[in-house]
Parts: C-alpha cells; sequence; structure tokens
C-alpha cells in the first residue's frame, strides 16, 4: 500500500481541519484611494438543483456592477460585490448571510435564489438589521412580512389572479389544474384555489406531481375526464415540457396555460410543437415591445438584452431580469440615500423606492408592500412557432 | 373510470416501470457480480443522456450521438470501476459502496461543469403523433423504452444461462473466492459488469432524455426508483428486476388514478416496505441462510 | 480495539476537549462560530450512527429524517404552543427514539441492503411528509422564527453560546456511546455486528439489542435536529433529504467502523470540506470561488481517496500510527 499517496491524502484531511483553526481574523481589507466602496453582498445558487437560475442571475450581477462602476460608480464611489454559492441548499444560505454580513461587513444583501434559501437568511438579516433583495417568487417572502426585506420577481398573488381573469374573459371557467409539490407549484396552487370564486372560475381536477417525475399522462387522464375548458399548470422547472408533450400524445386538446416560470428557452426547445398555443402570464422582459417601443422601459429592457447579450452569448433569461432588478434597487436607493450611507439609510432608501422602471416592471415599494409589481407589470403571452408572441 | 383511461393509467405505469427497470437492471448486475449497491448507477443514466446531447450538438446524427453517448458512459464506467474500486475490491461492501457515493457525487458536479446547470434536449428517436390502441395513446418513444427494455433482458438471460462468461458472472455472484480457485478471472468479471451497468443506465437514460428532457442532477432520483425496483423485485436475478420495476410503476400510476397523485410515491414506498417486512429477499428473491 | 492504552486514549481526549472547547475564547467570527455548530451537530449524530453502524453492524439510510422529526416536533412545539425549550427538545427527542423504535421492529429482520432500502424509503416517506403536513411544518415554506435555546428566562442567544451549547451535547453523547461500547452491550453489539446467529447462540438478546441501538442512535439524530432547529431558526424539508442521510452513513466509514474516534474526525472533515473556501485564510475572493465551485468534486474525492488507501478507515490509520507499524491486527 502506497505509504506516501495515504500520508497526502491524510494530509489534505487534516490540514483541512487544521486551517480552519487558523482562518478567524480576515479583517476588512480599505481602500487607499480615496473613498471605500460600497460593499454588496450577492447569495445566489451556482451549484445543486438551482444553479441554471443561479448562474445567469450572478453573470447579469456582475455585468451591471462593471458597467456602474466604469461610469464613476455612484456618489464618486465605487460598488464591490462578494458573491456566495448557497449550494441550493437551507442551511448553507444562512451561513452565507453570516460571512457577508459579519466578515465582509456588506451594507446589503441580493439573494437568494430560490425561497427556502432566502428565509434561511432572515435571522441573520434580522439581527444586523441588514436590507435584503430577494429573487426568488415565493409569496412568503414578502407575504411573512420583514421590513427589511424585499423582492423583485411577479409574485403569485399577482399573477395568478391576473391569468384566472384573462381565462374568464375568454370565456374559460372550467380549469383544470396540475402543480409541482416543491415551492413555486405548491405556492401557485394555493393562490389558484384561494383566488378561483373571484375571478369566477371553477377549479374542476387538481393535480400534483414530484419535480423530477418523467410521466405525467396518468394525473392528465385523470384530469380529462372531468372534461375541463383548460388545464392550468404551475411549475418553472423541466416537468412543464413534460406536461404539453404528454396533453398532445393523448389527444388532450384544450389550451394549456402556464406561469412566468414557463418564460424560458428550455421550455421551447423541450415541449417543441407541443409548445405551440401555450399561453403564459409574464413580464415585459421577455418582449420588450409590449412596453410601446421608444418608451422608457422599452429602452431600459433592451439595453440590458443587447449588453448582455453581447457578452455571453445568450440572451437574459427572466432569472437574470429579476437579478437585474434587485442590483438596480440597490443601486437606485444608494443613490438617494442623504448623508451617512447606512444599512438603516439603505433600507428606508429602498422603501421610498418609487416608480422605478426595472426590466422586469415598474417598482414602487411602500411600508406595507415590499414587492412593488402590480398586474399593469404582466401581460399575456402564447407560443407560437417555436416563439413567444403577445397574445391577442 | 372507462376501460380506456384504466388502459391508459396501465400504459404510462408501464412506460415508466420500464424505465426504472432498466436502471434496476444495472444495479442488479452489480451487486450479482460484487454484492454491493453502485450508487453512481443513476449518474450512469444522467451521463448517457448528457453526452448523446453533447454528440448531437458537435454535429453527429441522433443515432451515432445515441450510440456514442452509451459508449462513453461506459467507458466512463470501466474507468470508475479500474481506477476507484480495484484497488479495494477485497474490502467489505460498506467501504465500496461509500466508494461509489463520492463517485456519484463527482460524477453530477463534472457534469454540471461541462455541460452547465440547464435541463437539455435530445430530439425523438422516431417523430410522429402518438398510435392509438383501444383508446389509449401510445407514444412512440415509448415504444422504444420497451423495446429496449426487452432487448436488455433477453440479452442478460442469453448472457446469464447460455455464455461461459454468464456462468462465471453467477459464480461469482456465491463467491469470489470458489470462482477464484475455480480458475474464474473475477477481476474482468466485475470490470465487465460494471460497463454492462453503464452500458444499461445510459441506454434508459438516451431513452428518456427524448421524454423529459435531462440536466447534471437527474441521477439521484432515478437512481432511487431503480433501487426499489431491484430491490422490490429481488436482488440479483434480471427478471426480477423488469417485474419490480414494473410492478413500481404501475403502482405509482394506479395511485394517481384512484388515491392521490400528491402521496403516490409514498403509496409505492409504504407498499415497497410491506413487501419488504414480508418478503425480506424481494418478491422474486431466493431466501439466504446465514452461516456461522 | 482496546489495545491503546485507557491513558492515552483519556489525553488524546482531553486534549481534543480543550481545542474545542478553547474555540469561543480564541474568536468572535459569527460564520466560524455557525459553520463549527454545525460540525458538532453532524457529530452528535453520527455519534449516534457509529454505534448502530460501527458497532452493531445495522446500516441506516434514514437518519436525517430522524434529524428532521427532532427538528420540527421541537421548532413546532416553540413557535406554535410556546413550549418551555428544554422541554419541546426533549419531545423532538423522544419522538425520533420512537420513530427509530417502530421502524426498527420489522425493519430488523431485513439484512444489509433490503435493510438499507427499507430505510430510505422511511427517510423518503418522512421528506413527503415534512412538505405535506403543512400546518405543522410549514410545507415548502418552511418554519421560521424559531426561538434561541433558552431556559427559564436565560437564553442562549450568541454564537459562542450556541456553540458551547451543541458541543457540550456532543462531548456528553461521545463519552456516553463509549461507555456504552466499553460494557456488556457493547460486547453484545460487536458479536451481533460479527455474525449474527453466533452472537444468538452466545445467549445475546439480537432483536432487543439491535431495536435498542436503533432507537438510541435515532434519538441522538433527534436531538441534534432539535438543536439545529432552535440554532439557525429555519428549517424547511429540503434539509433532511435522503442526501444528508448519505453523507452521515459516509462520515461513519470513512471514519472506520468500530470506532468512535474515527466517525468523528470524519464528521469534522467531512463538514468543513463543504465550507471549505470561506476557511482557507487570505484566499482571493476569485480563488474562493473557484474552490466553492468544485467543493461536490473536492468532497467526493476525499471520499474517495480516504477509502481507497486508508482501508479500515481513519480509525485504523489512527491506530497503525499510535501502535507502529506491523503489529496491530486486521480491524473490523
Amino acid at each position: 500500500m502506497g505509504r506516501k499517496a495515504l500520508a497526502i491524502a491524510m494530509a489534505t484531511v487534516l490540514c483541512v481541519a487544521g486551517l480552519t483553526l487558523g482562518g478567524c481574523s480576515d479583517e476588512s481589507r480599505s481602500d487607499s484611494s480615496g473613498l471605500e466602496p460600497y460593499k454588496i453582498g450577492v447569495v445566489v445558487s451556482l451549484t445543486g438543483s438551482y444553479s441554471g437560475l443561479g448562474v445567469p442571475e450572478k453573470k447579469a450581477i456582475e455585468l451591471e456592477a462593471e458597467l456602474l462602476n466604469e461610469a464613476g460608480g455612484i456618489n464618486g464611489r465605487m460598488v464591490e460585490l462578494f458573491f456566495e454559492d448557497d449550494a441550493t441548499d437551507a442551511a448553507k444560505a444562512a451561513a452565507a448571510a453570516t460571512s457577508l454580513i459579519e466578515r465582509e461587513g456588506v451594507i446589503a444583501v441580493i439573494g437568494a435564489t430560490g425561497t427556502g434559501q432566502t428565509m434561511a437568511m432572515r435571522t441573520d438579516i434580522d439581527r444586523a438589521a441588514v436590507p435584503q433583495v430577494s429573487m426568488a417568487g415565493g409569496s412568503v417572502v414578502t407575504a411573512d412580512f420583514d421590513e427589511l426585506v424585499f423582492q423583485t420577481p411577479w409574485p403569485n398573488r399577482v399573477v395568478v389572479p391576473f391569468t384566472l381573469n384573462a381565462l374568464a374573459a375568454k370565456g374559460i371557467t372550467r380549469i383544470a389544474l396540475i402543480s409541482d409539490s416543491g415551492g413555486y407549484g405548491a405556492d401557485g396552487h394555493d393562490v389558484v384555489l384561494a383566488s378561483a370564486a373571484a375571478a369566477g372560475v371553477e377549479i374542476v381536477a387538481d393535480e400534483t406531481f414530484n419535480l423530477g417525475d418523467t410521466d405525467m399522462t396518468a394525473q392528465l387522464t385523470k384530469m380529462r375526464s372531468q372534461s375541463p375548458d383548460a388545464v392550468l399548470m404551475w411549475t418553472a422547472g423541466s416537468e412543464a415540457a413534460i406536461v404539453a408533450k404528454n396533453m398532445q400524445q393523448l389527444g388532450f386538446d384544450v389550451p394549456l396555460v402556464g406561469s412566468p416560470g414557463n418564460g424560458r428557452v428550455e421550455f421551447l426547445d423541450g415541449a417543441g410543437s407541443a409548445a405551440d398555443g401555450f399561453s403564459f402570464a409574464a413580464g415585459k422582459i421577455l418582449l420588450p415591445e409590449a412596453y410601446g417601443e421608444g418608451s422608457e422601459a422599452f429602452t431600459v429592457a433592451t439595453e440590458f438584452i443587447d449588453r448582455y447579450t453581447e457578452r455571453y452569448g445568450t440572451a437574459p433569461d427572466i432569472f437574470a431580469g429579476h437579478a437585474y432588478d434587485a442590483f438596480l434597487i440597490i443601486a437606485d436607493a444608494l443613490g438617494r440615500v442623504d448623508g451617512d450611507v447606512t444599512p438603516a439609510a439603505l433600507r428606508d432608501a429602498i422603501e421610498a423606492t418609487d416608480g422605478l422602471i426595472g426590466v422586469g416592471g415598474t417598482f414602487s415599494y411602500s411600508a406595507d408592500d415590499h414587492n412593488g409589481l402590480s398586474e399593469t407589470d404582466l401581460v399575456m403571452y402564447r407560443v407560437d412557432g417555436g416563439q413567444w408572441v403577445l397574445d391577442e | 373510470m372507462g376501460s380506456a383511461e384504466l388502459l391508459q393509467f396501465a400504459v404510462a405505469g408501464l412506460k415508466n416501470g420500464s424505465i426504472y427497470a432498466l436502471v434496476a437492471l444495472g444495479f442488479t448486475l452489480v451487486f450479482g457480480s460484487t454484492g454491493i449497491i453502485n450508487f453512481a448507477q443513476g449518474e450512469f443514466f444522467m451521463l448517457g443522456g448528457m453526452l448523446a446531447v453533447f454528440f448531437v450538438k458537435l454535429g453527429l446524427p441522433l443515432p451515432l450521438a445515441v450510440v456514442a453517448g452509451v459508449l462513453a458512459t461506459a467507458v466512463v464506467g470501466l474507468a470508475f470501476e479500474r481506477v476507484a474500486l480495484r484497488p479495494r475490491r477485497d474490502s467489505g461492501p460498506l467501504a465500496l459502496i461509500i466508494i461509489t457515493i463520492g463517485g456519484s457525487m463527482v460524477l453530477r458536479s463534472l457534469s454540471r461543469h461541462a455541460f452547465g446547470g440547464n435541463e437539455l434536449s435530445l430530439p425523438a428517436f422516431t417523430e410522429g403523433a402518438s398510435i392509438v390502441v383501444a383508446g389509449a395513446a401510445i407514444e412512440r418513444q415509448a415504444l422504444w423504452v420497451w423495446g429496449l427494455t426487452i432487448v436488455a433482458v433477453a440479452g442478460l438471460s442469453w448472457l446469464y444461462s447460455k455464455t461461459r462468461f454468464g456462468r462465471s458472472m453467477r459464480a461469482c455472484s456465491l463467491s469470489h473466492e470458489a470462482s477464484r480457485l475455480m480458475g474464474i478471472d473475477t477481476a474482468r468479471i466485475v470490470m465487465v459488469s460494471f460497463g454492462l451497468a453503464a452500458v444499461l443506465g445510459a441506454l434508459a437514460g438516451v431513452v428518456v432524455a427524448p421524454l423529459t428532457q435531462t440536466s447534471f442532477n437527474v441521477g439521484a432520483r432515478i437512481g432511487l426508483k431503480g433501487f426499489a425496483a431491484a430491490i422490490l423485485g429481488g436482488l440479483g436475478n434480471p427478471i426480477a428486476a423488469v417485474v419490480g420495476g414494473l410492478a413500481l410503476g404501475l403502482v405509482e400510476s394506479m395511485s394517481i388514478a384512484f388515491i392521490s397523485s400528491t402521496y403516490k410515491d409514498v403509496i409505492a414506498l409504504v407498499l415497497l416496505l410491506v413487501v419488504l417486512f414480508v418478503r425480506p429477499e424481494g418478491i422474486l428473491g431466493r431466501a439466504t441462510r446465514e452461516k456461522v | 480495539m482496546g489495545t491503546v492504552a485507557p491513558r492515552i486514549r483519556f489525553v488524546l481526549f482531553a486534549a481534543a476537549s480543550v481545542v474545542i472547547a478553547s474555540v469561543p475564547f480564541l474568536t468572535d467570527d459569527r460564520y466560524l462560530l455557525k459553520i463549527l455548530t454545525f460540525v458538532g451537530l453532524n457529530a452528535i449524530v453520527v455519534a449516534g450512527l457509529a454505534l448502530l453502524l460501527g458497532f452493531a453492524g445495522q446500516i441506516s439510510m434514514g437518519h436525517a429524517a430522524f434529524f428532521g422529526l427532532g427538528a420540527y416536533t421541537s421548532a413546532y412545539l416553540t413557535t406554535a404552543h410556546e413550549v418551555p425549550w428544554l422541554l419541546a427538545v426533549a419531545a423532538g427527542t423522544l419522538l425520533a427514539a420512537t420513530g427509530g423504535l417502530l421502524l426498527a421492529l420489522p425493519s430488523l429482520r431485513l439484512k444489509g441492503h433490503y435493510l438499507a432500502m427499507a430505510t430510505l424509503g422511511f427517510n423518503e416517506i418522512m421528506s413527503v411528509l415534512f412538505v405535506e403536513m403543512r400546518g405543522i411544518t410549514g410545507g415548502n415554506d418552511g418554519l421560521s422564527g424559531i426561538p434561541f435555546p433558552s431556559i427559564g428566562s436565560f437564553v442562549i442567544d450568541s454564537p459562542a453560546a450556541i456553540y458551547i451549547l451543541v458541543w457540550a451535547v456532543a462531548a456528553l453523547a461521545f463519552v456516553g456511546a463509549a461507555n456504552l461500547v466499553r460494557t456488556r452491550p457493547g460486547r453484545a453489539m460487536r458479536a451481533l455486528h460479527g455474525s449474527e446467529l453466533g452472537a444468538l447462540a452466545s445467549g445475546v438478546n439480537t432483536v432487543g439489542l439491535k431495536v435498542q441501538v436503533f432507537a438510541v442512535s435515532a434519538a441522538l439524530a433527534g436531538l441534534a435536529g432539535a438543536l439545529y432547529a432552535h440554532s439557525v431558526g429555519f428549517i424547511s424539508p429540503s434539509q433532511f433529504s435522503l442526501e444528508f442521510s448519505i453523507l452521515l452513513v459516509a462520515m461513519v466509514v470513512v471514519g472506520g467502523t468500530g470506532s468512535l474516534t474515527g466517525p468523528f474526525i470524519a464528521a469534522v472533515a467531512l463538514t468543513l470540506l463543504q465550507y471549505v473556501h470561506a476557511l482557507i485564510p487570505g484566499l482571493s475572493k476569485d480563488a474562493a470561488a473557484l474552490i466553492q465551485d468544485w467543493e461536490v468534486d473536492i468532497s467526493g474525492l476525499i471520499m474517495i481517496l480516504t477509502v481507497i488507501f486508508v482501508p479500515g478507515g481513519l480509525a485504523a490509520f489512527l491506530k497503525r500510527r499510535r501502535s507502529g507499524a506491523g503489529e496491530e491486527g486486521e480491524i473490523a
């Protein structure tokens, strides 16, 4: 047995254990040249199951911070970013928040990618009273209200009524619901059941599936026996394409309606021809002309899309958009802080955000609304020939 | 509930069940020759699909890309056995299981480094609308799933019962020591069984990818289902793996049909536990007696 | 085992205790204390799992579920019913033990991989229940606002105090486990590990023993889970997944069966490896990000390498080192 190899392997393990004891004192470095930069922490899922979401988020924030710094920063001060990967793990997100706040001394935290990770950071956010802008869509993020926590995606409690009203307006009232049992699906599911009556629609079937399931024909067969007017699907991952394809295979020929989480190229790729006719509500970033060409929102969105596409070779998805907005909200608030920039002053400035045009919509926060978007920021899309077009 | 609907549920169950069966065959094959559970089996499934997509993107025609994906996965399986498992082949099963767990972590993560975190698509093997039989729709890709399962079972059964190599494999599963004394090259048997398990996993992965898309993290879940199917049927026997897989798929789809889609996995697992408690060796497993 | 002089063993234990106990006095880095608290929590679970797997030879791939059972029970009781912390933690521990008992009774007829499947199935079932029993668990959104540990009006809310609490429990768990394996139940367990029929023949009540060990190890997992809930303040179902169960088993095996010291060191190392990017001092931001990107690969590789190059686990390695090469026989 190779003693040397063994020793090396052991040494690696012991090194790691040993080094941790030495790794306690890493005082924040101060820039010698003029003013210190604003330190902003970012917690995203770069590994683990949300890495497909977290990676574009990181890219968008890096790109925007660079642009801002090249233009001279805010109030003559640069922005310095500190990224932490939560590995799609709540415990790691909590640890990341501690690290950013305690070790780096950030004045605000952007993140996390997922709802569970966002909630896990709250203990530290509250203790240190540092504002947090989350890119996760779960209702609980702002519904379980915390004066420090803000959110950029369109929340289900806005999107669901908008979608149901759009369906009702078309005379679609008998709706079969299928949702995933994960966070996004379960959240949407609850909001749909709660807001169906107000929208004048009836939920005639209610089925779920698990993330990672490979086939939903059993659920769809059961739903078909209720002869609904349309199928409403609330899920964001690859399972959405399976539902679309399974419906096509079954010849289950009623409209399929989805959620903003389906505004992804991967869905179009996966569902292929089965995506034709699929409709969903989302913000206007997918087709900026929805803002009306020449409008300020149109310019903001197209410039971001062009910049991102030029840098990374792919168009930004909605998650990159949520991240853009999160960074924009903090940068904008930093510019409006009078006097000393403390986390408390920054929080107040974020809450005072009013009519800020991002790519996901126009944000206006208030003391009791930390989501800031409304139905006017949404529009219905339809898939036609493998592309999104505006519905109607 | 009409008979067409019932048939449709059965079709769904048998389709998923065949996928589980293909993965279960890989488990049972490695178990047969080594006595260990290969926790990296699900990653072979993942690699098959991901590599096939990769080869399609390189410009290979679909059939070639599929073959290349499967073969490349087989190479990974062989290399994994040679590099990570063989040095410790004589230790207890627990140590080897941990090696396969470590291997699955590395393979999954490497795949993310190479192919990114998003789901990727593979075209269907044969285009076209689904075939309707007695009111139940059967998609064309499902025929490929079933066809491959049948070929895999027939091939393995033939290998086990009709070839010298297969007999050596079976001898190996009974006793490594005795097999070695009989002049059987156990090292080669173990390596080949890993290669074959990788092929089976990869085949399942490529045939499923057009149905579901694939991504770096699909392995763990399908690995769990395949393991459950192998255990349900009884480890070490290809027919049992298929019976276990189909049973698991059918239980799931019937649970959706008659009880609850939310609890389908719980129902399937509870049933599995009950089977284990009544027949600790699985449905078709042979009872073994411990010797002092 | 047992050839190492008890005195050396004691000195090592005392030295480790001093190092661990002095950490909160050497640093006030909340991050470091938090990570080391996670290490202590994993160590508590591993103490129990080492008894079950390393001594009694029974595998459990469901310990994350017991951890979750303890966490949810204690979190629910303190948040929804304002039950005193100590009582809530006790209830969580007890419920996990009961769960262990109920799972063990029918399962322990099963052997090897079939037992692995049964416990793994249990973990999956509990995962679904953690999501679906929303009235109690909060579903996918999780339970937040879980209070810090408190006894009467005394609240343990600083990271240093929580660290001390968790490590005190860990020390008790290891001392208890060490006593257990030295006494008659320990010998019976090892007999069981060697050969069940043999143990039976020498008068060991094998079923009773297995069930007891299973319950004790589930209780320790539940206790750690309860402590976890109160130290981070938030729990959600994904934290109690099969992946965590598998990692725990890996800690025991990498540490070495038939040992407590080995699994302890493995628990420390494998937990810290997940945070290695933040623990190496003086790394540039880019280097830390690179390491973080490869942390899963590094953990997996180290697991493989340790098993390949250190037969018998870390315990066997330590033993060979201490007693000089070649003197020691094969480690079970």
